[in-house]
């Protein structure tokens, strides 16, 4: 009884237990000063609706949803195992370092089909701009972020800076900032796609050269700085960027404008609407995820992980640490430079505001929910805190103020920390380091070892 | 035979602040030789390998090694992965494996380093990048198949035995098709038997593969069977060098390293 109670059953159902209920709480009415409490009864008590799905008892919800939760779990982690064991042993050993779930990516296709249909189920204009602006844009930097966080093991706090200079070189391109435009020309944000990411992986090489000879804590703090400077700058050069007015400031000369395609019979504006955007946005999330999972099952992500775990043996066998590591800051920078046309484009204006520390250490907060190193999980990471906090702020609990938000992120951040340090769907790599490092193995950037007797 | 040196060390110090960790030391390796470099503890055996292969960089002296087109190159100044490309390889003390991947993973990080670029090549799977990577697939089941690791190549490498962690190092290390491998004690912990496999495994890679050898061992029985010539260092110098039976007979070597364990040497003869 004791051992089933321990087991591994027990602890998933009350991780969905206790994940649900966080939720709960989340969703639920707040407590005030004299009867603080308050919310967390009301929270299981009150007769409300969740997500606009069903009403009743909220306990009763709670608890349905976690049994939901965890049944799905079972169910996935029972058929991962078959399907595992359906690969032939002889076939495992060759294909061992390209070995793939085939759960993961039936899973990857699921969620696909799920976006592909998703703005048509859902009609509200609120949760359509929200699949754009709020879910689409940070999954892609959050897909950026993963690249240097997760994969090479750099912790990145300025990763903001690359969305920005994505964002002000479309509209540097598109003619719509103080300055005069990329060959005096006022183009289509489409050629500011090209420009920007180019821009950000030069940002990137110019940035990690330098930088990245540094080792953790260091370089946290430069990379921070890196952030702050480029939105200092987009504040300050005011006749470059329109400073704290943003493009198409008091000087600036137009919106930035939207997307268009006009090449022979084929002719589409996009415009203020967002379910065009969201579809041209999935096209570019599905073809970031494509290469950044090539790049991770390829030499260079092997080589990527190969420093992470010890970068003096992987210089031993040839692999230049700092090559590999300007490499990842660029590539990662590539998809936050086209988040940032896409905000742009999509918004018409964009100001130096929208780019604050704050927002680096959001993204980061989706990789390590998610599962650092782990595609799928970023994705599925981006998605749920984002949704959730979408909720939050859209339909607020009476009492919700919006500056709440970060202390339920951060409760709900702590719980997976303490049942799923590795994140939500964590990478095989990742878990094997950790679950290696709590049992007192491997190297955690150790200096190197000299002669010990 | 001066043309013959793979690596030919001259007057190297290396220093930490006022700690000499190499005073003027200098030595030479044979190509196709296995030479053994021995010594009591902080005697900067380790210390020379790491000058050796990249990690430190002497102060003062020359380390010129041959290349695999003949011409000798000095490798003061080179990076260790510059070292690595040269024809380099190393095991380390404590063993440094990747041990989140799997031995197959690790043998093929050293198999695949050398290759271009990459990063666009991964990106757009082009014929050149599978070709590589099938080359890649076929030298590392190669190389699992020489050292017998076959049978653990989906083994995660931290659960590997201390032996077999040399094993994979070993092959990581040749993966690279290096000219000289250097073996940091490749005996500690393991056990008898291994250590027996481990000797023969060492004479294959040379034998086999004409990989010349240079092999820091406290374990004087693996050593003296071995090497076929030494080097003693103690304090940072070179205190003596010869074959086997010299060391075993210099008295200077018994005195100033050997102390208690003199006849330790002397029954493993």
């Amino acid at each position: 009884m004791k051992k089933l109670w321990r087991g591994p059953a027990a602890r998933r159902l009350f991780i969905s237990l206790s994940v649900m209920a966080v939720l709960e709480v989340m969703t639920g009415p707040p407590g005030s000063t004299a009867t603080p409490l308050a919310g967390i009864d009301g929270s299981f008590a009150e007769k409300a609706s969740f997500f606009g799905l069903f009403a009743g008892q909220r306990w009763l919800l709670f608890l349905s949803f976690a049994l939901v939760v965890f049944g799905i779990w079972s169910f996935w982690l029972s058929m991962g195992t078959e399907m595992a064991a359906a690969v032939s042993p002889a076939r495992q050993l060759i294909t061992v370092a390209t070995r793939r779930k085939p759960v993961r990516w039936s899973f990857m296709l699921v969620l696909l089909a799920v976006a592909i249909i998703l703005p048509i189920v859902e009609t509200d204009p609120y949760w359509q701009s929200v699949m754009v602006e709020e879910i689409a844009v940070y999954v892609l930097l959050a897909l950026g972020l993963n690249v240097v966080v997760g994969f090479a093991g750099l912790l990145d706090l300025g990763f903001v800076a690359f969305y920005a200079i994505g964002a002000y070189t479309t509209a540097w391109v598109t003619g719509a900032l103080p300055t005069p435009a990329l060959f005096g020309l006022h183009l289509n944000p489409f050629f500011a796609i090209p420009v920007a990411i180019f821009l950000v992986m030069l940002a990137g090489v110019l940035l990690g050269t330098p930088t990245l000879r540094l080792r953790g804590d260091y370089l946290a703090i430069v990379t921070l700085g890196f952030g702050e400077i480029i939105t200092i700058f987009a504040n300050n050069l005011y006749g470059i960027t329109g400073g704290s007015y943003g493009s198409g400031g008091p000087t600036g000369k137009a919106h930035i404008p939207h997307f268009f395609i006009d090449i022979g019979p084929i002719k589409y504006h996009w415009t203020l609407a967002p379910v065009p955007y969201y579809y041209l946005t999935l096209v570019f999330v599905i073809l970031f995820i494509v290469i950044f999972s090539l790049l991770e099952h390829s030499r260079v992500g092997r080589s990527w992980t190969a420093i992470r775990e010890d970068e003096v043996a992987a210089e031993s066998v040839g692999i230049n640490p700092l090559k590999y590591k300007v490499m990842a800051f660029a590539i990662g920078a590539a998809s936050a430079g086209f988040a940032g046309v896409i905000t742009a484009a999509q918004s018409t204006f964009i100001f130096p505001q929208t780019f604050t520390l704050q927002l680096s250490i959001n993204i980061l907060v989706l990789v390590i929910f998610g599962g650092m190193g782990s595609i799928a999980g970023v994705v599925v990471g981006a998605i749920v805190i984002q949704t959730i906090s979408m909720y939050l702020l859209h339909s607020p609990p009476s009492g919700f103020q919006s500056s709440d938000l970060y202390i339920y992120i951060g409760a709900l951040l702590v719980v997976m920390m303490i049942f799923r340090p590795a994140g939500l769907l964590p990478s095989r790599r990742r878990r094997r380091e950790i679950g290696m490092s709590e049992a007192g193995e491997g190297h955690m950037d150790e200096v190197l070892t000299g002669d010990t007797p | 035979m001066s043309d013959d040196k793979i690596f030919d060390v001259q007057n190297v110090s290396l220093r930490f602040g006022g700690v000499v960790s190499l005073n003027d030391v200098s030595l030479f390796q044979d190509r196709g030789e296995i030479l053994a470099v021995i010594g009591p503890n902080g005697a900067g055996k380790t210390s020379l390998f790491n000058s050796l292969t990249g990690v430190y960089q002497p102060q003062e002296g020359s380390i010129n090694f041959l290349g695999r087109d003949g011409k000798s190159v000095s490798l003061i100044g080179k990076k260790p992965h510059r070292v690595s490309a040269l024809g380099v390889a190393r095991t380390f003390q404590a063993s440094r494996m990747f041990s989140a991947l799997t031995t197959f993973e690790n043998v093929k990080i050293g198999a695949e380093s050398h290759k271009g670029f990459g990063a666009v090549g991964a990106m757009v799977k082009g014929p050149r990048t599978r070709r590589d990577e099938k080359e890649s697939d076929a030298q590392t089941v190669t190389l699992l198949d020489f050292v017998g690791l076959r049978q653990k190549a989906n083994t995660l490498s931290a659960s590997l035995s201390y032996g077999d962690r040399r094993r994979l190092e070993i092959a990581r290390g040749l993966a690279t098709k290096p000219q000289v491998l250097l073996l940091d004690e490749p005996a500690a912990g393991t056990n008898p038997s291994e250590k027996l496999g481990l000797a023969n495994l060492i004479r294959k890679v040379r034998d086999e593969m004409g990989v010349s050898i240079l092999l820091i061992e406290h374990d004087m029985k693996l050593v003296m069977s071995l090497a076929e010539r030494l080097y003693v260092l103690n304090f940072g110098s070179v205190i003596a060098e010869g074959t086997p039976e010299q060391i075993r007979a210099n008295p200077a070597v018994i005195e100033a390293y050997l102390g208690s364990s003199a006849e330790e040497m002397n029954g493993s003869a």
